[in-house]
């Protein structure tokens, strides 16, 4: 590379244990805005851990390290306040709540950026309107943005719901993990399409995958392999296509 | 623990007190021999105590410690009318033309009460001031007969007052009659509704039970009294936001006919102690009843609920729904009968009790029981105490909502399957503001902690 790479968001040496395990071994990630970096590993390598640290899940030990988004730390940071600051997590498994409609989820969900970043909360009407357009482009009907959110939702639908959910809170730096994981092959399609309609020069992505087939449609800046806590190799996406043939064995010893 | 030393002194001052009252009644009313009835067996037995199987976890003593001291004159403050049509509800009834009973202190407000125009339908007396109707007494000593509960013999020693209403309506269209009481002074309230639903009749009867100011200590025990004839719809919701130093004592008796559909749902916060006892009797075919309701509770509140439903003929359903918030130092008790004679085939019957736990110090017991003498039948129990799921919490929080309302958010949402148990859609929208005020405050807590 030349000249001095800018950054927008980083991860540098951490270190995260879970009940006196240790997860994430001084793990480090600098990501620059616009770029899409890819993240595949064995299971248990640690890369839902990692997404939940940075989204600022609670059951887990920082014991080193920092992660910043634009330059402010996030670790001191709650989950809310993560999330209004620009950063998004697509979960490996959106969780199912019983009595909160998708709807008045969505709706909460928008407010709450607006008021955070000093903005006018939508009218109803408008919020309508918006979430409709959103919806329509991932194929997601009304009937199913009343339902209870995630409750009865088929895999492909959760992943989709959280697209959706990504696309109206515009985010700075998207973290997905596992999203294709579930999807039939016109779903897969439309979810890759949903990410790179959000694709800019702004915006970054870090994608967990565990296969090649997703990156063919939202193309790798970078990929990396992740393997006990860290990442051990980093290449460009023709790594993906060599880990597709042969594996993780030629890096994992 | 299942010894007490029982608070001696409480006791004997509501002997005294029954005592003293009694002396003072006209033996030549028609009530006057029920009220000696429940006298001396109250006499006998005195308050319950926990070595009492439905007053296991409620010790009584421990909450009430003295009847609280009251005036003789209770004047009703310039400010009541006012303070009344505060509340949009009330508001809204009267431009509805509904009827609109004031209860102050246990005492029926005349002037302050509408009754519906269409008095044909509807009629409505005052246990203390108008001759008591035939009907009313017949079932008034039915059920003293047949009582063995202490605190319902105290209310019918002691009860003062109370709405008498027969309703007999063919028309299909449900009448409205909001009853409306305010604790406005400190003192010990006793007062006793009947309710006649005569056949075909369609009826709401909205309760609405509040404290007009944070420091007033009262005691009650009221007695609510249905008889509900075939082919009626009767929709009841109680809503009860005593303040935290109220004691109240709750008894509701219910006997449906034939054919009938009654949905009673109770929404009940604050209180320093509020007994609900319920007993609920199918004793015709084809009714299908609901007897549900939500508790949200915080400070030190405490309310028990005992119900017991009893199926005594072919082919009822009955469904009963409770859902508890408890936060801070609350603690909540449920016990649920049901049971089914032999003659009560085809019964279906189902029970569930959930309670949400927000805090380390709130407690809930729940105790499901069911005795059941058919063989053809459908019943079902269930209780569950559960806290706030964290990864539900994260998941609404990681979506940028703040911890507080992404609680309120999962609060509410554990409430809504029981509050799907309010048939009438209007019903359950009158009370949406205010419930959300009490679900805000309960859901963040700390209140007098
Ligand atoms: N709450 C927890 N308690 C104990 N161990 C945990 C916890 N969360 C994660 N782990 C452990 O941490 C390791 C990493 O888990 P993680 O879910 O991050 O892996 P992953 O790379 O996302 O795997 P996969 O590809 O299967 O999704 C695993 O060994 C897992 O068992
Ligand atoms: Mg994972």
């Amino acid at each position: 590379m030349w000249g001095k790479k800018s950054v927008m968001f980083n991860v540098s040496n951490l270190t995260v244990s879970v009940e006196d395990n240790e997860i994430l071994k001084s793990f480090s990630l600098d990501v620059g805005p616009g770029e899409v970096h890819a993240i595949m590993g064995p299971n248990g390598s640690g890369k839902s851990t990692l997404a939940h640290v940075c989204a600022g899940k609670e059951d887990y030990t920082v014991l080193n390290g920092e992660i910043n988004l634009n330059g402010e730390d996030l670790l001191d940071l709650e989950a809310d306040e993560r999330s209004t600051r620009g950063l998004f997590l697509a979960f490996q498994y959106p969780i199912e709540i019983p009595g909160v409609t998708t709807l008045t989820f969505l709706k909460s969900s928008l407010e709450a950026h607006y008021k955070a970043n000093n903005r006018e909360v939508l009218s109803t009407p408008d919020f309508m309107k918006l979430v409709k357009k959103k919806a329509a482009e991932l194929n997601i009907d009304d009937s199913m943005i009343k339902r209870p959110l995630n409750v009865g939702f088929s895999g492909g639908e959760k992943k989709r719901n959280e697209i959706l959910q990504m696309a109206l809170l515009d985010p700075q730096i998207c973290i997905l993990d596992e999203t294709d994981s579930g999807l039939d092959i016109d779903a897969l399609r439309l979810v890759a399409e949903g990410v790179n309609n959000l694709r800019n020069e702004k915006r970054s992505f870090v994608v967990i995958t565990h296969y090649q087939r997703l990156l063919d449609y939202i193309k790798p800046d970078f990929v990396h392999i992740m393997y006990n806590g860290k990442i051990i190799e980093t290449g460009d996406s023709s790594l993906a296509l060599e880990l597709e043939k042969s594996g993780y064995n030629n890096y994992i010893k | 623990m299942l010894t007490e030393e029982k608070n001696i002194n409480v006791e004997e001052q509501v002997i005294a007190y029954c005592k003293d009252n009694i002396s003072n009644q006209d033996i030549k009313h028609p009530l006057y021999p029920a009220r000696l009835g429940a006298y001396e067996l109250f006499r006998i037995h005195g308050l319950p105590s926990t070595r009492n199987e439905q007053w296991k976890y409620t010790n009584i003593t421990s909450k009430l410690e003295r009847i609280p001291s009251q005036s003789d004159v209770k004047p009703v403050p310039v400010n009541l009318d006012n303070f009344i049509n505060n509340f949009e509800i009330v508001k809204k009834a009267k431009e509805n033309k509904d009827s609109v009973l004031v209860f102050m202190d246990g005492a029926m407000q005349s002037q302050l009460s509408v009754i519906s125009s269409d008095t044909k339908t509807i009629k409505v007396t005052s246990l203390k001031k108008d001759p008591i109707p035939d009907w009313a007494i017949k079932l008034n000593s039915e059920k003293h007969s047949q009582n063995v509960n202490e605190m319902f013999n105290l209310n019918t020693a002691l009860m003062e007052d109370g709405a008498i209403i027969n309703i007999n309506n063919n028309k299909g269209i449900a009448d409205n009659i909001y009853i409306i009481h305010v604790g406005n002074n400190d003192g010990f309230y006793n007062y006793r509704h009947m309710i006649n639903v005569q056949n075909g009749a369609h009826v709401n009867i909205i309760e609405f039970k509040i404290s007009n100011k944070v420091d007033i200590e009262a005691l009650y025990t009221s007695s609510i009294i249905w008889k509900i004839g075939d082919n009626c719809v009767v929709n009841n919701v109680k809503y009860q936001a005593h303040n935290q130093i109220t004691i109240g004592f709750n008894q509701q008796y219910a006997d449906i006919a034939n054919d009938t559909e009654f949905n009673s749902f109770t929404i009940s916060s604050g209180s320093k102690l509020l007994r609900e006892f319920r007993d609920i009797n199918c004793n015709g075919s084809n009714s299908n009843i609901s007897i549900s309701g939500v508790n949200l509770l915080d400070g030190d509140s405490h309310i028990d609920t005992m119900l017991s439903v009893k199926h005594k003929a072919p082919n009822t359903i009955s469904r009963e729904k409770y859902k508890s918030i408890l936060n801070d130092n609350s603690k909540g008790v449920f016990q649920g009968n049901i049971i089914v004679d032999d003659i009560a085939q085809k019964t279906i019957a189902k029970q569930s009790i959930d309670a949400l736990i927000l805090s380390k110090n709130a407690e809930h017991d729940a105790k499901p029981e069911l005795e059941i003498y058919a063989d053809d039948v459908q019943c079902g129990h269930g209780a569950t105490t559960g806290q706030i799921s964290q990864d539900s919490l994260f998941y609404l929080k990681s979506r940028g909502i703040p911890e507080e309302e992404a609680k309120r958010l999962l609060v509410h949402a554990f409430l809504t399957d029981a509050l799907e148990e309010i048939k009438d859609k209007k019903i359950l929208e009158t009370f949406a503001d205010v419930m959300n005020n009490m679900l805000n405050r309960v859901s963040k807590g700390n209140l007098n902690v």
